[in-house]
Formats: C-alpha cells, structure tokens, sequence
C-alpha cells in the first residue's frame, strides 16, 4: 500500500527540524500545506533542478540538513545529478523521491519514461550515494525517517506514492499563475534572510 | 597578432575570480578553458565541483548562492545552449547574480580578433545573439588587455541582480 505525496510531506516536516528543504513539482505543494518553515524554497517552474540547488546549498552549508524532496520524473530529467551529488559527497545532504509514475506535478496523464520499474535506490548506490532506502508505507516511512535523518549522507530515500489525478474533461488543465515563476526567487531570498538571522 | 596573443593566462582569469570574491566554480570541463579548470583544481581557495551537466552546473551554483557563497559556472558555448531554460530559471526568474564564463568552442583560429558574427561556425556566431534575445548582459574576453572585463561581469550582475556571461574567445593559456 502507498502512501500520499501530502502525508509523505507531512511526516516528514514533523520529524525535520531547522533543515534546508528543497521541493519540487508534487511536493512542493504538499510540503507548502505541511510546513510554514522559512527556510523551504522549491525548484519551479523548473523540473530537474532540485538536486542541484540541494547540492548548492548542502555544500555551502555543510553545518546543516538538506532535504531534497524531488520527483521520479524530475530526478530523471538529469539522472547524472546523482554522480554529481555522489562526488562532493555532501554529508549533509539527504534526497527524497517521490515515486509516482507521473509525469507532472500533483495532475497527471503521462508516465514517466520507464515507467515504475525504474529503480532510483539502484541507481544512488551504483552512482556512489553512501545509502539508499525504499520506502513502501506511510507507517514505513514514520519508523525508519529518524534513523534515515541521522544517516550519513549522501543517500537516497525512494518513497512509493500514489497516482495522482489526470487532466480530462471534466478537469481541464488551469492558467499557470505569474506566482509560480516568481516564487523561487522569493523563496530563495527568504532562505537567505533566515540564514542571516540564524 | 599573433594566435597565442588571444589567449588570455588561466592565472590571471583566477586571479580576477578570487579578487571578486568567488569560493566555488561549478563547471563542466571546457575545451576552451582547459588551463582554467587545472588552475581551480589546484587552488587552495576556490572549491571545484564538476557536475555530469550544465544544468546542474547552474542550479549547484544557485544553491551556493543562496547559501552564501559567491560561485562562479565554467562551461562551453554548447553547454550554454544546453542549459537555457535552466539558465532561464534560476538565472534570470530568480533575478540571481550569476556570472558564468563560456568558452567559444569551435572558432576557427581565422575568426580571432574578428566579430564572431561572422564565424562560420552556428555554435559560435549564434551565442551573442541567443544572450541578446534573453535579455543577458555579456562581455567578450579575447586578450589580456580585456580582463577588466572579468571584473566588469561580477559588477554588473551584483548591481542588475542577473546573470552575466564572460565570452572566452579562445583557449585559455597555460600560465
């Protein structure tokens, strides 16, 4: 049984805390409902980027937790992050994915290439991540986070998730609104505000 | 004037990135800037990170960024031409200052000195239109005499709060 993408985020913004947490995609929106941190920015309208800025960001903060919280289509738009990431060996840096099959944030018709058997656990560990989880239940998830978040990374936690909603008739695809291309760079600023007053 | 004059020394180019404050390049390795890259591998002060693409090149940047540091991206005209909504995003959406040194690869040696417009190479004579139409700011770095221009990029996207390319004509000299 899977879980939610809301009651991933939701377990795991009760169980982090002062971290540096990027989103992405459906996560992004579940993590908005879960947690009011300021030190949360998402990579938008921009699939593919969150493992980077996490990297970025675990690199030049090495003193404290990044969660990435990303997406299987995502992280496959640059799969070679996962080397990338590897190389620095950020310690730090732990890499959530959000295994839904979908191609689009929190609305999908189109599966991801590959479709579900791509195994993303497999491909940390054989790209050099210090640790790789998979992680099938909601309850799963709650018993093995503290541990994970102890972890010494670089590691990868694949969350199996549930299918989300496709676009149809009868819910038709809506207006993107200017606030998607204009929160990552107030959200960044944001983080960058808290850190300066931390 | 001579091929080798249009090589600008790698030291010098470092030498203007840590006077302008930069702790970290993010790059992928470029033909063009081959010099550069073995001078940041050896440095004691700017940390490397080779990334698998330009993408990731920029976003570890921004990540830098946004973490406090002052990152320089180090890539090829083709890895620009790569990365543009990438660039697009975290560049020029997120209103980050960014500046990103870019090696023209693949112009011909008769083209030294010359427009690069009138290269007859697309991935060369395209980039200067391509920045153009997204609203990029550049600078062209084809002699030593120009290295000014290195500081004039770290200026502009401090004060624009954007992206700015430095266009690195021909191959960096290994000194």
């Amino acid at each position: 049984m899977t879980m939610t993408c809301n009651e991933a985020c939701a377990v795991i913004a009760g169980q982090e805390s002062g971290a540096l947490v990027v989103t992405t995609m459906s996560a992004m929106f579940g993590y908005q409902k879960a947690s009011q941190s300021p030190t949360v920015m998402s990579s938008v309208p921009l699939m593919g980027g969150a493992s980077g800025i996490g990297l970025g960001l675990a690199l030049a903060r090495p003193e404290k937790q990044v969660l990435v919280l990303d997406g299987d289509s995502s992280l496959l738009m640059e799969l070679g992050s996962l080397a990338t990431v590897a190389g620095q060996k950020p310690e730090n840096f732990k890499h959530f994915v959000f295994k839904n099959n979908a191609q689009f944030a929190g609305i999908a018709n189109a599966e991801v290439p590959g479709g579900a058997g791509v195994d993303f656990a497999a491909a940390a560990l054989a790209s050099g991540y210090a640790g790789a989880h998979k992680v099938e239940t909601l309850e799963q998830l709650k018993e093995q986070l503290p541990a994970i978040l102890v972890e010494t990374g670089p590691v990868l936690v694949e969350l199996s998730i549930g299918a989300p909603q496709k676009f149809g008739r009868s819910a038709p695809q809506p207006e993107i609104p200017d606030m998607q291309f204009q929160r990552m760079g107030a959200e960044a600023r944001r983080v960058m505000q808290a850190l300066a007053e931390a | 004037m001579a091929v080798s004059d249009f090589s600008v020394p790698a030291s010098a180019i470092l030498e203007r990135f840590k006077a302008n404050g930069v702790t970290h390049a993010t790059t992928v390795p470029d033909l063009v800037q081959l010099s550069l890259h073995a001078e940041l591998a050896e440095d004691d002060d700017v940390q490397l990170i080779e990334c698998a693409a330009e993408n990731q090149a920029l976003t570890t940047a921004f990540g830098l960024h946004v973490g406090g540091k002052t990152p320089v991206v180090v890539m090829q005209n083709q890895g620009l031409m790569n990365c543009l909504n990438t660039l697009r995003s975290v560049g020029i959406s997120a209103q980050t200052p960014m500046v990103i040194s870019v090696g023209q690869f693949g112009r011909e040696f008769a083209n030294l000195g010359e427009d690069t417009a009138s290269s007859g190479r697309v991935v060369v004579n395209t980039i200067e239109p391509v920045l153009e139409a997204m609203g990029i700011p550049f600078e062209r770095l084809e002699t030593a005499e120009d290295l000014d221009r290195v500081d004039a990029c770290f200026a502009k996207a401090r004060e624009a709060q954007c992206p700015v390319v430095l266009l690195v004509g021909h191959y960096t000299a290994w000194a």
